[in-house]
């Protein structure tokens, strides 16, 4: 097991904090007046910066990795979930040395904070939730066993046949179970019914979030919203809805009074792949330095991860467990699913819906199961007339110079073209 | 594997069983109307006379099931002869005898009243009166059951549902001209067919009593006055007719608890969920169950209005059958008689029977029918079937009690298929072998019964509990096997009202898939076509309901939309109560 004097450690907390507050820095400096979203930036610069807890003591924290592990059962067991897949670039350095090199930079972060034990939201963990979706998180799952208690569900690779949805509910019961023991709560039906109403609150407020975001010119910069999004990650269901409410009536004023993000119309792109997240926001950073517009993403930390509701179609307990699996299986547009054809017509639903006139493919070094995915993406937006780039990058800030001229180029070719089409007309 | 195999082995089993109960059916007893001779009343009545009356003559079942006739022209009480028919023969009853009655009496009674001169319109004749009444359970026979007794020389016998076979001197009474007087006075004039039938008589008058009248020459006249049954809504008739679905009722709960028991011992050796701890979360704001929609509602309120369509109206509103031409094809039962649309499944389930009936009955009923197939389909099992709405009741009060359903996987959905093939083969081919599809069909109990009507159940009370108990862990358990249903189906590209997805708009969230009580899985994985709609779709509306995407499903009529989805719509329910305030003062 790794050691870490206290030193090391020090100076370990000093250098994530730097790297964080600067990417807060530049976040902020991306102004567009949007007074409701300092509360997530805020929330975000107390774990990343200060290194200090968001919840209470008296909270119960659970872990989770990826978007497949229920939140509203882990509010029914009355504990708080935390999700904690991080870009800490500092923690990627740390964690290199217990992972393959090859590994993704995700599972080298998420690593590196475990094993300093010095980020609250990981120290605090009663219990983690992991799900087996690529084979990185497989053997993290592993690794992590050693640190902190650990249940490891197993996602099935297909997701149509109605054996993957029975399987997956099975794994939930699994869990049910284990967050029964950690919290000493039961999970009742009405609990549940109440954890699938708290975690529903706030994709309410977000389904009203993904309206603003398809209005052209953007009503809010796309940075913004990822950092939003991160934050959901952190906060409680609740508080959070309750900032995405204040946010999306800020919003619908502006929206009101014409008061837009963008002066001119950028270039409306649009960002899937790897997931981003928190302080690794160089992409969107990029996109949106450059004079793009990040208008919609498709990632995993980004809308995908709330977006989905639960349905719940009867109310007794086994059919509610049975809703849940269904809802994190079935729409989920993860590539770890064999047949993942869905994640294309999603992406071309995006495009249409949020007008989107450029695609960025961001592929986390390492992240073998988004980059099988490139190919036949490419194939098909190019019958679309939609310009699409692939984008590796890695946590560090190496790679940020080769980055910003690729992306530059590609919201040039853009724009080029959108003047061509004009004087066509 | 092993698992399918016996799925499938039972399902064989099932089937085969069901064929050969079927040539059985009248030998698994579940509940019969035990007819107690001794409470077959006649006699003089010497107070409540018709005002027109001399004499009045009653017979009844029971206390409060009368049938009475008044004889006037001097005729005393002692002059009239009284004849009852058994299973074999016809017996000559007399109140000397202290039971009247033989044990195998089935319930009619003829009284007949010596000849006597009268002056009709001038002109003096010999008037010979006959009285009839039939009690008893209520069946269809498909031959009439005549007395045929050689001191009848008039007679009128009543088969199923609107037809009267006329005998004269114990043969059919061909193309002769019948005068029939109606219990409100209206007189009519009908003309026997060549086998003694008179066509499309009005239930009404056979429910109410009329009076038939026949003219073989100018001296003579034959009356006979004829009811079938006759008793009003809540009364002691009324009530007992709820017998057999009060037992149907009991079973089926008993065998619904023993599922529960044995599913609760099989998933104690699974171990799926204990409650552990001590305490649950208690949160402020409950969900509100499943999301409520207008279209539901109406779909309810349609459920119900079919309901009593089918089962009170034809009494309330026309006091009997008025529109028996047309034939809509919706399970409900035709035993009983107060509908005020026919359902169609009598003759599509004897086919002979309805080509014995006239080319124009005939051809309305089969014009009217495929209007419906063709333009309507299956949205009237969504909508309007009587059996369907029951199969609704049940799983609302499942789900009311909170027990888990059972789903239905592609799988079981796939092993059902030969089960529908059975119902639709016997549905079509019984009546060939001889066998009446009535006798097991699983709806006989409901609409007759509520509808106040003697019906005896045998095999078919068993299979009725068993689509019951189904019905209530699978939502629309019968619609998934039901023959009618399929024949609804067929023509679903003609239909008026279609289901429709837009491809591009879908998430593949599996909702709709979730909450089809039909398990349809093409809607939930199809990526090409507009039209999602298939022979099994009820058109219920549950898939627009449940499905979280804006106008990613929607149900048109005649090309315009009449309901879609809509992700508002369905987040709006997970609002908080402040915002929902807010939402709703700004669409007023």
């Amino acid at each position: 097991m790794f050691e870490m004097n206290e030193k090391h450690k020090e100076l370990f907390i000093r250098k994530s904090s730097r790297t964080a507050a600067s990417y807060l820095r530049r976040i902020k400096e991306l102004s567009d007046d949007i007074e409701s979203v300092s509360p997530f930036l805020e929330a975000l610069k107390k774990i990343y910066v200060d290194f200090e807890p968001v919840h209470s003591c008296d909270d119960i924290l659970v872990g989770t990795l990826c978007a497949l592990i229920p939140n509203e059962l882990i509010y029914a067991a009355g504990a708080k979930p935390v999700r904690l897949c991080s870009g800490s670039y500092t923690a990627y350095s740390v964690g290199d040395d217990a992972v393959p090199r090859d590994a993704c930079p995700l599972t080298k972060a998420i690593m590196g904070f475990v094993e300093t034990q010095s980020l609250p939201i990981y120290k605090d963990c009663s219990l983690l939730a992991v799900p087996v979706t690529c084979d990185c998180k497989k053997k993290l799952a592993g690794l992590l066993g050693e640190y902190m208690p650990t249940i490891i569900l197993q996602v099935p690779s297909d997701k149509v046949s109605d054996d993957a949805v029975s399987r997956y509910s099975e794994e939930l019961y699994r869990l049910v179970r284990e967050l029964e023991r950690v919290t000493g709560n039961t999970v009742t039906r009405q609990s549940l019914l109440g954890g699938i109403q708290t975690v529903g609150r706030a994709q309410y407020e977000m389904s009203r979030f993904a309206e603003y975001r398809k209005h052209t010119p953007a009503l809010i910069h796309g940075t913004h919203t990822m950092a939003v999004m991160n934050a959901y990650s952190y906060l409680s269901a609740d508080t959070w809805a309750d900032l995405m409410s204040e946010l999306n009536d800020e919003l619908e004023e502006r929206k009101q009074k014409g008061i837009f993000a963008e002066k001119d119309k950028n270039p409306r792109i649009m960002v899937t792949g790897s997931p981003i997240a928190f302080p690794n926001m160089k992409i969107p950073l990029l996109i949106e330095e450059m004079g793009g517009i990040l208008a919609a993403d498709e990632t995993c930390m980004g809308e995908r991860g709330i977006y989905d509701p639960t349905v719940v179609i009867d109310t007794s307990f086994d059919s509610m467990m049975r809703a849940l699996a269904n809802r994190y299986i079935r729409p989920c547009t993860c590539p770890v699913f064999s047949d993942n054809r869905q994640r294309l017509y999603r992406i071309k639903q995006m495009i249409k819906t949020h007008q989107i006139q450029g695609v960025i493919y961001h592929v986390l070094r390492g992240c073998l199961v988004y980059d099988y995915e490139y190919t036949i993406m490419e194939e098909e937006l190019e019958k679309l007339d939609i310009p699409i780039i692939r984008v590796e990058s890695d946590y560090n800030e190496e790679d940020v110079e080769q980055l910003r001229v690729r992306i530059e180029a590609f919201i040039e070719l853009i724009k080029l073209k959108n003047l061509k089409n004009s004087k066509k007309r | 594997m092993r698992n399918k195999k016996i799925g499938q082995v039972c399902v064989w089993v099932i089937c085969i069983l069901l064929t050969v109960g079927a040539f059985f059916a009248k030998d698994f007893v579940l509940y019969d109307f035990h007819m107690l001779v001794s409470d077959y009343t006649y006699g003089e009545s010497a107070e409540e006379k018709p005002a027109y009356a001399d004499t009045a003559f009653w017979f009844s079942y029971g206390d409060d099931r009368a049938v009475q006739y008044g004889f006037d022209e001097g005729i005393s009480y002692d002059d009239i002869a009284l004849y009852a028919k058994t299973e074999t023969e016809v017996l000559r009853v007399s109140d000397e005898d202290e039971y009247p009655f033989s044990e195998d009496f089935i319930g009619y009674l003829i009284a007949v009243v010596p000849p006597q001169t009268q002056i009709i319109n001038g002109e003096e004749k010999t008037v010979y009166d006959f009285a009839r009444a039939d009690f008893g359970p209520h069946t269809f026979e498909l031959t009439p059951r005549a007395f045929n007794s050689e001191e009848i020389a008039f007679e009128l016998a009543f088969e199923e549902r609107n037809r009267i076979q006329v005998f004269y001197k114990n043969e059919y009474l061909t193309n002769a001209r019948i005068t029939v007087i109606g219990s409100d006075g209206s007189e009519h004039t009908y003309t026997t067919d060549s086998d003694g039938y008179i066509e499309d008589f009005p239930i009404k008058y056979i429910r109410n009593g009329f009076t038939a009248s026949y003219e073989p020459d100018g001296t003579s006249v034959y009356r006979m006055s004829y009811a079938l049954e006759d008793y009003s809504y809540f009364t002691t008739h009324f009530y007992k007719a709820h017998l057999p679905v009060l037992v149907v009722l009991l079973i089926t709960a008993v065998c619904i608890g023993c599922v529960c028991l044995i599913r609760k011992q099989y998933e104690k050796k699974k171990s799926t969920h204990k409650c552990a701890g001590k305490h649950s979360v208690k949160f402020r704001n409950d969900l509100r169950g499943t999301a409520s929609s207008k279209f539901l509602l109406i779909r309810w309120l349609f459920l119900i209005f079919g309901f009593f369509w089918w089962t009170y109206a034809g009494k309330l509103i026309s006091g009997g059958q008025a529109l028996n031409q047309i034939a809509v094809p919706v399970f409900s039962c035709p035993f009983n008689l107060d509908q005020v649309l026919e359902s169609s499944c009598y003759y599509l389930t004897h086919l002979p029977v309805l080509f014995t009936r006239n080319i124009f009955y005939v051809i309305s009923f089969l014009v009217t029918l495929f209007l419906f197939l063709i333009f309507g389909g299956r949205i009237l099992c969504g909508f309007m079937c009587p059996l369907g709405f029951i199969q609704d009741l049940m799983d609302k009060l499942r789900s009311a009690l909170h027990i888990k359903p059972i789903y239905v996987s592609e799988r079981m959905n796939k092993a059902l298929q030969p089960l529908k093939w059975i119902w639709i083969i016997m549905f079509f081919c019984l009546v060939f072998a001889g066998v009446d599809f009535c006798d097991i069909c699983p709806n006989k109990v409901f609409s007759s019964a509520f509808g106040g009507f003697w019906v005896n159940l045998a095999l078919c009370g068993f299979l009725t509990i068993a689509i019951l108990v189904c019905s209530f862990f699978i939502r629309r358990f019968w619609c998934i096997i039901c023959p009618m249903g399929y024949l609804l189906g067929i023509f679903y590209k003609f239909n008026l009202f279609k289901l429709k997805k837009d491809c591009t708009a879908c998430t593949e969230c599996g909702a709709c898939y979730e909450s089809c009580p039909m398990r349809l899985k093409n809607i939930y994985t199809e990526r090409e076509k507009e039209n999602v709609q298939t022979v099994d779709c009820l058109m219920c509306g549950e898939c627009i309901n449940k499905c979280p995407e804006d106008h990613a499903l929607r149900m048109t009529f005649c090309g315009k939309t009449i309901y879609q989805s809509s992700r508002m719509g369905f987040m709006s329910k997970f609002a908080s109560k402040k915002r929902r305030k807010k939402e709703r003062e700004r669409d007023v």
